[in-house]
């Protein structure tokens, strides 16, 4: 699809030399604004006319209030910077709260991620029963989406004190409860969350694993090279930076996740919880600031873990035109 | 094996979800041995027959409708110029969708509440003031969905055709572009559809009653009614969803649920 663009505009020649895009683009806006001033003098640019009303929408309703709520953390009262409730974000009773945060969007991005990257790999071979590539396909972009509070209703039916598997396992003879495991304990809100992380791993993994030629895996046996060696020394290279972005991607969804968690944990043990436990309760005075500072980190966590996915992601884009 | 395993992971709390809310039986006495008794529909039919359910509705119904118009004036005329005239907007294009990503609901209601209320407490305290902040989280799909759209059909030469055979850009719009770009408008109301179904966050810290903030409230006073309509908000997102990736697939646009 790509080959049929004009080299000198597609996108196709945007990757690989970081210094070429900027000129080339830079040449196009000036030819751009060269036409448009001879033309009209009158008519304003239509490109200009599309832009502004839309990144001002962006500034007014996304960056306004996001650089308002820095600006309120990093600052005390009479607006001098002053990082101390920054730090008391993260320490006492706070420490803890984005610990568990961390934990639960950490293990969760691990387990999610290699569960939705072997979910690729399996459907990957199979031809047989015709439906079933397109059905995973299908649900997976269903059940990625599919996080909030049905979700939470779901696996209090099925896994709450009287919850149906509960109940089974307990016929059993394997007590869930008397084995410490509750929904709204990290493990608990964990196997929850996998619901809809493993879903969007495979989203992320499967064009990557769709990307693995067969050719290259008959070139490294002609070359005598085991199936332990194939993998370990060209698909391995080859997946890992779609699935460490795809990781990061999972991180992020988890670290941010809110509704599920609402529902599930009532003692707010986890990051979004206490923001809005700081937000609700912000006559004491003070109060507010230690919300925005909650906040700031965790846009720090997001922005951090997003740029590195964007990092990773330039690196697969690379075998993915090979 | 995996796979089996992996299904039953994923079926089994609808399932669950199917028996506490159709089953005619006391919650303590669902267990294997009365699989088969008791189901019947009533609970749902008793959450339909809430009047506080459709207003709520109707809020979210109308939200999602304000927040995909917005998004298509905002976008769509900058997805056509990037495809056609400005290549040089793509990338920038791609990066700011990105950025509801970084900034999720939670964090943003905080700077909302922190920066709107004092200065336009007016515009907070209409139910209507959700529609800005459900277009942004719908962006990174609306505007994927659409450039896929235009880059399938080739919308530059098509536009270009159109142009020197001497169409007004008016023209050009309703008969080229509009038509090349449906599948992915009906994608893009689908997957805001779905947004809208189940944003929670900033509904409930703005005091908004749509459909989830609903949802969680009426579960508590009525278990198994709220059970039943969970569900049924469930599939119909779901439902929503499905209808988007089949339309997409059939279109052959290579863009997925996820938004990057």
């Amino acid at each position: 699809m790509t080959t049929l663009v004009p080299p000198s505009t597609g996108p196709a020649t945007a990757g690989p030399v970081e210094g070429l895009p900027s000129s080339a683009g830079s040449g196009r806006a000036a030819a751009a604004g060269r036409s448009g001033r001879a033309r009209t003098r009158r008519r304003p640019d239509p490109v200009a006319l599309a832009t502004v009303p839309f990144l001002a929408f962006v500034a007014v309703f996304l960056l306004w209030p996001t650089v308002a709520v820095v600006a309120g953390a990093v600052t005390d009262e009479a607006g001098v910077l002053d990082a101390t409730t920054l730090v008391r974000a993260v320490s006492g009773p706070y420490r803890s709260v984005f610990t568990n945060s961390l934990v639960l969007a950490g293990s969760t991005a691990v387990v999610g991620g290699v569960l939705g990257l072997a979910l690729a790999l399996a459907v990957r071979g199979l031809r047989r029963p015709a439906w079933l590539r397109p059905a995973v396909d299908a649900w997976c972009s269903v059940a990625s989406q599919l996080g909030g509070v049905p979700l939470a209703f779901a696996f209090v039916a099925l896994l709450g004190t009287q919850g149906v598997l509960t109940k089974a396992l307990a016929a059993l003879g394997l007590d869930l409860m008397g084995s410490g495991f509750s929904l709204s304990s990290l493990t608990g809100l964990a196997v929850v969350y996998l619901y809809f992380q493993v879903p969007l791993m495979f989203l992320v993994a499967a064009p990557a694993v769709a990307g693995l030629r067969e050719s290259w895996s008959e070139a490294a046996t002609l070359m005598g090279a085991g199936r332990l060696r194939y993998w370990w020394s060209v698909a391995a290279p080859v997946l890992a930076p779609s699935t460490l972005g795809g990781m990061l991607l999972l991180f992020v969804n988890a670290f941010s996740a809110y509704a599920t968690a609402y529902v599930l944990d009532s003692s707010g043990q986890l990051v979004p919880l206490q923001i809005r436990f700081v937000l609700q309760g912000n006559v004491i005075t003070g109060e507010q600031d230690l919300g925005y500072a909650l906040v700031t980190w965790t846009l720090v966590v997001l922005l951090a873990g997003l740029a590195l996915m964007a990092a990773l992601q330039r690196r697969a884009a690379r075998w993915a035109r090979a | 094996m995996f796979l089996a395993a992996v299904g039953l992971f994923f079926a089994l709390p609808q399932l669950a979800m199917a028996r506490f809310a159709f089953q005619n039986v006391p919650v303590v006495h669902l267990d294997l041995s009365t699989l088969g008794t008791g189901w019947s529909v009533a609970r749902l039919g008793e959450a339909l027959a809430e009047p506080g359910l459709w207003e709520a509705a109707r809020t979210s119904a109308v939200l999602a409708t304000l927040a995909v118009l917005l998004n298509l004036v905002l976008l769509l005329p900058l997805a056509v110029l990037a495809e056609v005239r400005a290549p040089w907007l793509r990338p920038v294009l791609t990066g700011v969708t990105l950025l509801p990503w970084v900034v999720p609901p939670i964090a943003l209601v905080v700077g909302v509440a922190a920066t709107f209320r004092p200065l336009a407490p007016w515009f907070l305290s209409s139910p209507l003031s959700l529609v800005p902040f459900y277009a942004l989280w719908a962006m990174p799909f609306t505007y994927r969905a659409l450039d896929a759209g235009l880059r399938a059909v080739g919308a530059r030469t098509l536009v270009e055709a159109a142009r020197s055979l001497g169409a007004s850009w008016p023209t050009t719009f309703r008969r080229v572009v509009a038509p090349a770009t449906s599948a992915s408008v009906v994608a893009a109301c689908g997957l805001t559809a779905a947004l809208v179904l189940g944003e929670f966050a900033f509904a409930s810290l703005l005091l908004k009653d749509t459909l989830p903030t609903y949802l969680v409230v009426y579960q508590r006073s009525a278990p198994q009614a709220g059970m039943a309509l969970a569900l049924a908000v469930m599939v119909l997102t779901a439902l929503a969803l499905g209808g988007v990736v089949h339309l997409l697939r059939r279109r052959g646009l290579g863009v997925t649920t996820s938004g990057i």
